[in-house]
């Protein structure tokens, strides 16, 4: 647990000294096209302690961490606090969606195509995934946006819920709004990134089924299935379990250009923004949510496979 | 495919296609209600608290709508003399002497609360706004007015230190008013303001109903509007930070109108081959140019070892061809301007033509500076062998600068200059034009309707003025024509041609910027000085 | 092979091929379909996509085959060390790891920035490789804390083999899976992440193409030059393919019990 925390206090540290070292400054890209005066520039500076040797401004970040005050946004001019919390529910929702989809289709086609190692199946299902995974998020959005929401019209283009649905509309409405809005940017997220898992997934269990103990399974005259699922698979899930773990940060991370083209009001864009324009203290409140759950998302894993096969001692 | 895997996959399509279908689809697009998709969501639509950062788009868009001035411009968009304004908040305005302007409130103009509005709230909008402590950047534009005061419930007076054309244009366009009745008992920071800032109160056509971030901003007309009840009821702001996605929601039919669509081509090509959308042409007020450093970027007290000669400038803005550039980027959406004037300064018309590409004097200019191709390798080389050779510096999130860019190295590769192409991100970008670390800057800048504002980067000690251009002759001819009493486009011709006599930039492109709106609305006019404020009065077919 | 060949048609093709940087006529013969003259049409700027996709090849493959190379090595031995000792050793990596990947990739680039005005593509490859191994250090170690309870790996330890022989003959061909199929799908990420930087003004400046640069630049006329963008992606999509067959192959010839 006092690992964890280092790590944490480690990362977050490591974020606030890179972020003020990246060339650039927040204040002289907040004027953009228009540029300020020399006072005004140093007017605002002071407002933001950026004007103070950088132990100083660590310290008045520090202060505000302590007050639960991330301070507000350059760019945005609104507290910290309130865009993250006005992010969370979306991102956890995308991020939720896709870890979902990824999990269960993805472990499932892993497991058939190890299964049916060399089949026409599999070589189809190798070729697919892996052709996803070679394919920019960016591109995939752009084609299934226009195919499906603008040419056919099946489902929503962009943005999350309808902005013309009154917020008193009845429940069941609104989550088939908010639902049918979440289909292509999941299903897009999914497609690129699906390829992991099952490569993972089939090629763990073709090498557990290789094992010896598997033949003898086989030779009891356990059914091919039981074979399979409950001595096989069990064991062929420590990679997924890491690669699960190393997902789980997406829930508030996002993911940007899947955000950017279907207009999702996720984190991930909203951080990049920030990053992109220098918006430290808003990069910083971002900063501390993903570390929180990359730390988190580790001890999971360990705790993971410490359950999975108990002679992994949990050091 | 296994036939299961297919019927899942089936499946999930139906459920997905199925989710999209009533019970709600008849709720969309009620013929009141408009959907607006922009860019960015605004944050701080509160005239006064709009400085730095919150200096943007989308705050001036919102608050536009909340919010009145006491006069607007009028679709002239001359901003010398008292005639073409338009009157709001102020009835009428009447002149005492050359410096000073009395403005009579409308009687019937009331806030959302039901309030009066009165001189009380112009005198306390025009304390805040002068104060560079509370808006610097107001209190910059505004320095000419001496003081704001009240004369009655009804009547304001505003003194100014000068004469000058711009005088009514300074009291009014560069601030709405604020309601004093809600404002002027708290503390002067913006926190002591914050619950203002959520819920925004004005007097305009529109009020505040509600924001959810990241999302869109819903207002509702402002039915007891003194100036005319809005036909239109809701107005949703949506936010889509990428074009792409603006693009289809407006195709799809989910959003009613989108400002400004981006290059490339093939974007126009999509709007304008929708049936269901109307194309609206609106002049910018960008203007893009490639500024050339006359200072030594290594050494900023030294001149530019290359490009202080005025004949390489001039070389230089001769080898390209600046037409082909507008015209591969921005098509029919943009032109050659002459001088740093945008399309919407009303001084650009009848303007002098900008000279075309003219590479052979181009190469003489060049060869009679000691640039010469000395070893056949393409490029040109001084006495010593050093090639002429400049750094461009572009800024990676401009797609039209970015593309022309590519363009500029190969046309001047052809009269035999090299370019090195240094793509940096915006920060970085800024950063560096700013501290005139740079041979050649690939430069946009914003302008504000006044044509006065010229002063800040195209004059000797102009506090923007980043790349050592100093022409004395230039600055008494642009004295001159801000002076003069009336709108006088041939004094700021004289200027114009002075600027481009020097070369201190080649003036690459203004844009017209696009807008796309569905044809259900009627009467629909886009303000080239603020998109959406003409909103209130158009209409939606069958309402 | 397939490999060889893409290599081969990288390096042999800018030879015979049109220019890739020259724009010969940009208002009437951009955007245009494949043809005879232009194979695989041309692009926003009227330059042969064909010409294009074989030099871009040369910059693209490099980059992804040195970079993936450092960050599975990197990867395979932290997770090694990390899974085998076990303890304070696996503690402090897996925290520096946690730490790691805590930082987003962007933060330690954007600081690149600040020290290199124009970054030569060498460090570009060490700054790929050497920020891309986390994942897989994590994926190796998880299977050596399996595979370290094997019964076999536990034989030979008790038969008193060195622990150079438990890890390299042991462990290593038995995380030899995870470890390739870590290098398939790292280079395609590579490639796009080479693209991806290059809006920081890191990495392969335009003009000059770059595979991962040409999707970037297609994306503006999707609709208008598909193939713009599909040809590049093609390229992508084979490398890719033909790196997890040549791992699989790899796989096979380095599997000590045989397939």
């Amino acid at each position: 647990m006092l690992q964890a925390v280092l790590t944490f206090a480690t990362a977050v540290v490591l974020m606030f000294v890179l972020m003020r070292l990246a060339p650039g400054d927040p204040i002289q890209r907040a004027q953009d096209d228009r540029m300020m005066s020399s006072q005004e520039l140093a007017r605002l500076r002071a407002i933001y302690h950026l004007d103070q040797p950088i132990h100083r401004q660590f310290a008045e970040f520090l202060k505000g961490v302590a007050r639960a005050d991330l301070g507000n946004s350059i760019e945005h001019g609104l507290p910290v606090t309130t865009l993250l919390a006005g992010r969370m529910v979306p991102t956890m929702l995308l991020g939720g969606a896709a870890i979902l989809l990824n999990f269960t289709v993805g472990l499932w086609l892993g497991v058939r195509q190890a299964i049916r190692r060399g089949s026409r199946e599999d070589r189809a299902l190798t070729v697919l995934s892996l052709a996803g995974y070679a394919t920019p998020s960016f591109w995939l959005g752009l084609v299934l946006a226009w195919l499906v929401g603008v040419k056919l019209g099946w489902l929503p283009v962009a943005g999350m819920k309808d902005p013309l649905l009154p917020p008193d509309a009845p429940l069941m409405v609104r989550a088939l709004d908010v639902a049918a809005h979440l289909v292509l940017p999941a299903l897009t997220l999914s497609i690129v990134t699906i390829a992991g898992t099952m490569r993972y997934q089939r090629t763990a269990l073709l090498e557990v089924l290789r094992l010896p103990y598997i033949g003898t399974a086989r030779a009891k005259g356990i059914p091919e299935r039981a074979v399979v699922w409950r001595h096989g698979w069990r064991n062929a899930l420590f990679p997924v379990i890491t690669l699960f773990g190393l997902w789980l940060p997406l829930l508030v991370t996002g993911s940007v250009f899947v955000e950017m083209v279907f207009a999702w009001p996720g984190l991930g864009s909203l951080a990049a923004d920030a990053a992109a324009s220098r918006d430290y203290p808003l990069v910083m409140g971002a900063a501390l949510l993903a570390a929180g759950l990359v730390v988190v998302a580790s001890l999971l894993t360990d705790l993971a496979y410490a359950l999975l096969d108990p002679r992994v001692r949990h050091s | 495919m296994h036939p299961w895997t297919a019927r899942f996959v089936l499946a999930a399509v139906l459920v997905g296609a199925s989710a999209s279908q009533p019970p709600w689809a008849g709720a969309q697009h009620e013929s009141t209600s408009v959907v607006i998709v922009t860019g960015q969501q605004a944050t701080t639509p509160v005239p006064t608290l709009m400085e730095g950062p919150q200096n943007n788009l989308a705050n001036f868009e919102i608050a536009d709508h909340l919010f009145l001035r006491l006069a607007e411009v009028g679709p002239g968009l001359i901003t010398a003399g008292d005639r073409g304004f338009l009157p709001r908040l102020a009835r009428r305005w009447t002149r005492r002497d050359s410096l000073t302007l009395i403005f009579e409130l409308d009687p019937r103009a009331r806030w959302h609360d039901g309030a009066p509005v009165t001189s009380r709230d112009v005198v306390f909008t025009y304390r805040r706004a002068r104060d560079p402590e509370i808006a610097p950047r107001l209190a910059q534009v505004t320095r000419q007015i001496a003081s704001v005061a009240a004369e009655d419930d009804r009547h304001v007076v505003f003194r100014f230190s000068e004469v000058y054309s711009e005088q009514l244009y300074d009291a009014s366009f560069h601030v709405a008013i604020l309601p004093a009745h809600l404002l002027a008992d708290l503390p002067p920071t913006k926190e002591a303001w914050s619950g203002f800032v959520q819920r925004p109160l004005g007097s305009g056509p529109y009020r505040w109903v509600r924001r959810v971030e990241g999302q869109f901003i819903e207002l509702a007309a402002n039915r007891e509007f003194f100036l005319g009840r809005p036909k239109i009821e809701r107005v949703i702001v949506q936010v889509a930070a990428s074009a792409d996605a603006r693009l289809n929601l407006l195709l799809a039919g989910d959003a009613d109108a989108i400002d400004n669509i981006p290059p490339p081509l093939t974007n126009y090509a999509r709007v304008e081959a929708a049936r269901h959308v109307r194309v609206v042409q609106v002049p910018s007020n960008n203007v893009g140019y490639l500024l050339f450093n006359q200072r030594d970027p290594a050494a900023r007290d030294r001149p530019h070892p290359i490009l202080a000669e005025a004949d390489v400038r001039r070389a230089l803005v001769l080898a390209l061809d600046r037409d082909l550039l507008v015209r591969a980027v921005l098509g029919q959406y943009g032109y050659v301007p002459f001088g740093p004037v945008s399309a919407q300064l009303w001084i650009r018309h009848r303007a002098p033509e900008p000279t075309g590409q003219d590479q052979s004097t181009a190469r003489r200019l060049l060869a009679g500076r000691g640039w010469v191709d000395r070893n056949q390798d393409g490029i040109r080389e001084d006495r010593n062998g050093a090639p002429l050779s400049l750094r461009l510096t572009v800024s990676t999130s401009s797609f039209i600068r970015s593309q022309m860019a590519v363009m500029i190295k190969e046309q001047l590769r052809q009269v035999g200059v090299d370019i090195e192409l240094v793509r940096v991100e915006a920060p970085v970008w800024l950063q560096r034009r700013a501290a005139g670390d740079f041979d050649i800057d690939f430069s946009a800048a914003t302008q504000d309707p006044s044509p006065s504002g010229l002063v800040q980067s195209w004059t000797c000690g102009g506090p923007t003025n980043v790349a050592g251009y100093c022409d004395p002759a230039a600055d008494s001819l642009l004295q001159a024509a801000i002076a003069s009493p009336r709108a006088d486009s041939g004094l700021w011709h004289a200027y114009l041609r002075q600027v481009e006599a020097t070369a201190p930039a080649a003036f690459l492109y203004t844009q017209t910027f696009v807008f796309g709106v569905n044809r259900r609305f009627r009467d629909v006019t886009i303000r080239p000085e603020s998109s959406w404020r003409a909103l209130w009065r158009w209409e939606a077919a069958g309402s | 092979m397939t490999l060889a060949l893409i290599a081969a048609a990288a390096g042999v093709g800018p030879l015979l091929l049109p220019d890739p940087l020259a724009q010969p006529c940009v208002l009437t013969c951009r955007n245009l379909a494949p043809t005879l003259a232009h194979p695989f049409g041309t692009d926003d700027l009227s330059r042969d996509i064909l010409s294009r996709v074989a030099s871009g090849g040369r910059i693209s493959l490099a980059v992804a085959v040195l970079a993936v190379g450092l960050s599975v090595t990197l990867g395979a031995l932290v997770g090694l060390v990390a899974g085998y000792w076990g303890g304070a050793v696996d503690s402090l990596l897996m925290r520096v790891v946690d730490a790691a990947l805590a930082v987003p990739r962007l933060f330690l680039l954007l600081l690149v920035l600040a020290v290199w005005e124009q970054v030569p593509v060498a460090v570009l490859v060490l700054l790929i490789g050497a920020t891309g191994w986390f994942g897989t250090g994590r994926l190796v170690r998880g299977e050596v804390l399996r595979l370290r309870e094997e019964s076999y790996v536990r034989a030979a330890e008790a038969l008193g083999a060195s622990r150079r022989r438990v890890i390299f003959r042991h462990l290593l061909p038995n995380t030899a899976g995870p470890l390739l199929v870590a290098a398939t799908l790292g280079v395609g990420d590579v490639i796009l992440l080479e693209a991806g930087l290059s809006f920081l003004g890191l990495g392969v400046q335009p003009p000059t193409p770059s595979w991962g640069g040409m999707i970037l630049d297609a994306k503006s006329v999707l609709a208008a030059a598909p193939w713009a963008g599909i040809f590049p992606g093609l390229a992508i999509i084979i490398t890719v393919l033909s790196a997890n067959l040549f791992g699989d192959a790899l796989r096979d010839a380095v599997d000590p019990r045989g397939a």
